[in-house]
């Protein structure tokens, strides 16, 4: 079931600027989508024009069939958002910004205590509750954010950059309470500039670079399309060290092997590596890199 | 309207609640605009003291009012909550007045320690207070909006704290409020009555039997005060977003 449709959908600020052009794509139910792009590509525009915080210039856009721009009331009530570069209150806990989250969104106050209770099991934070926000660390106050857009329990999550400035194991954790979401239904729409995020989330993904679609599938079409299935480095020959290693990306069998014959032959060494999605996006976004640096 | 009212109210206790938790800048805040009050006391006589106090009241709502542009600039520029709060089902109406609420939470300690010491200094009525009540939270509506038109119109969190500070000196230390009209060179009163703090406490000072103002001006008084919220409710409305265009 189609949960999030968008067609044509462009953005231009009062002050001319154009931040989206043409944006067309659908969302199913328990999907993970995720909005790539360089900075100032358009992706927090399009998130907060899904979320209803902004409004779209030209195009449509509907989530869980209801229109953006003529019936915001109706969607929500069933979504939820981290914004991007949220700050939690330092002088409050994290269990005063979730228990009052909870009471804000119509919660009663033994219903808001559970989901508070509840909410911070899941996130690693009860045991942080009553420290001042000012006291934990750059990762648990995320934490604290994405909690708090957590309590509402929605249809659907929209999360910009939610992981900036989580460690390793944060991330992980936060990736996997994504996924138990959607596994209960919950869609999700996530920017990030994290490239491994982006491929072990993913169902499907879209790369928008000036405001346009650059690409529109899942991780492997990305990769296959843009022909990057897999990476050969070589290593400069002995007693030429400060050359470049020679980044190749054969497309057969028959190319693979020319590679291996070519490195025994001129005695180099030879590393194959499985094409990432960070190799394919600087493909699909490179040509407009090369452009602005020529 | 009942789950308006309660999400009004949540918003503005999680607004205040920094200060509530700490009970000792709380006193600092709401004692505030009293702190003039207890130097006009030891140097002036009574009666200078009672109309202090009037004034301090009315500035007390003043200030409450102007300040919400802190809450409506950290709220949407710095915490971003309004974004969290937009993607739910809180209403506009509900975050406007909860954010408004908030500071005067945070004042009204103040407030009913100056009304129960007006009461003991013999010079109250019934009809004094809730008439001196009365043109200040007009005041407060007004200010409260130039609070959100400011708070939302600041993109800087530096000039999110100054400008209210500022404006607070010139509609609050400047004017007479805390001191008579007549104080003031007969040259400058007409400039003062452009002001709308000065109205607020006239009115307030008058209810309290202070001063003695022909019944022109209470009239002129009351419309600045009514026309003044709504002009300033009327550029808020244009100045702050619910949904960014």
């Amino acid at each position: 079931m189609e949960v999030v449709r968008v067609e044509g959908l462009g953005k231009t600020y009062p002050g001319g600027t154009k931040a989206l052009e043409g944006v067309s794509f659908s969302i199913d139910r328990g999907e993970i989508f995720c909005l790539l792009g360089r900075n100032g590509a358009g992706k927090t525009t399009l998130l907060r024009i899904l979320a209803t915080q902004l409004k779209p210039t030209v195009g449509r856009a509907s989530v869980l069939g209801h229109d953006v721009l003529t019936d915001p009331r109706a969607i929500r009530p069933h979504i939820a958002v981290v914004p991007q570069e949220a700050r939690p209150q330092m002088l409050l806990s994290p269990y005063d910004h979730i228990f009052y989250m909870c009471l804000i969104r119509g919660r009663s106050r033994a219903d808001a205590k559970e989901r508070t209770r509840k909410v911070m099991d899941d996130l690693g934070l009860w045991e942080h509750r009553d420290k001042l926000a000012a006291d934990l660390s750059g990762g648990l106050r995320q934490r604290l954010i994405i909690a708090m857009a957590m309590v509402a329990d929605p249809e659907v999550l929209f999360l910009d950059e939610p992981t900036i400035g989580l460690d390793p194991l944060g991330r992980r954790s936060v990736w996997a309470m994504l996924r138990g979401l959607t596994k209960k239904g919950a869609t999700i729409l996530l920017t990030t500039h994290y490239l491994d995020e982006a491929e072990v989330l993913a169902d499907h993904l879209l790369i928008v670079d000036k405001g346009r679609t650059a690409f529109l599938g899942t991780v492997d079409e990305a990769k296959g399309d843009t022909g990057v299935g897999m990476r050969v480095i070589m290593e400069p020959a002995a007693g030429n060290g400060s050359a470049a290693p020679e980044v190749l990306e054969p497309k057969s069998s028959e190319e693979i092997l020319a590679i291996v014959e070519r490195g025994l032959r001129e005695k180099r060494k030879v590393t194959f590596k499985p094409a990432s999605l960070e190799d394919a996006f600087i493909k699909i976004v490179g040509g407009s890199i090369e452009v602005e640096n020529t | 309207m009942k789950s308006k009212i309660r999400e009004a109210m949540y918003i503005g206790l999680f607004d205040a609640l920094p200060l509530l938790r700490d009970p000792m800048l709380l006193v600092v805040i709401s004692l505030f605009s009293f702190l003039p009050v207890i130097f006009i006391f030891v140097f002036a006589d009574q009666a200078s003291a009672v109309q202090s106090l009037i004034g301090a009241i009315v500035l007390t709502f003043s200030f409450t009012g102007l300040f919400a542009s802190q809450s409506v600039f950290f709220n949407k520029q710095w915490f971003r909550f309004q974004d969290m709060f937009v993607a739910s089902k809180v209403s506009p109406a509900s975050y406007a007045l909860g954010l408004s609420l908030s500071g005067l939470v945070v004042a009204l300690p103040g407030v009913v320690v100056a009304l129960v010491l007006l009461v003991l200094s013999g010079t109250s009525s019934a009809t004094g207070v809730v008439l001196l009540l009365g043109t200040s939270i007009l005041l407060w509506i007004g200010l409260v909006f130039v609070g959100f038109a400011i708070g939302a119109t600041t993109k800087n969190a530096r000039r999110a704290n100054s400008i209210p500070q500022v404006l607070s000196i010139a509609l609050g230390f400047l004017p007479p409020v805390y001191y008579p009209l007549s104080r003031l060179p007969a040259i400058a009163q007409p400039i003062a009555m452009l002001i709308p703090t000065t109205h607020a406490a006239q009115l307030a000072k008058y209810y309290f039997g202070l001063i003695s103002i022909p019944a022109s001006e209470v009239a002129i008084g009351w419309a600045y005060l009514i026309g003044f919220a709504a002009l300033m409710g009327f550029i808020a409305s244009r100045r702050a977003h619910w949904v960014d265009p």
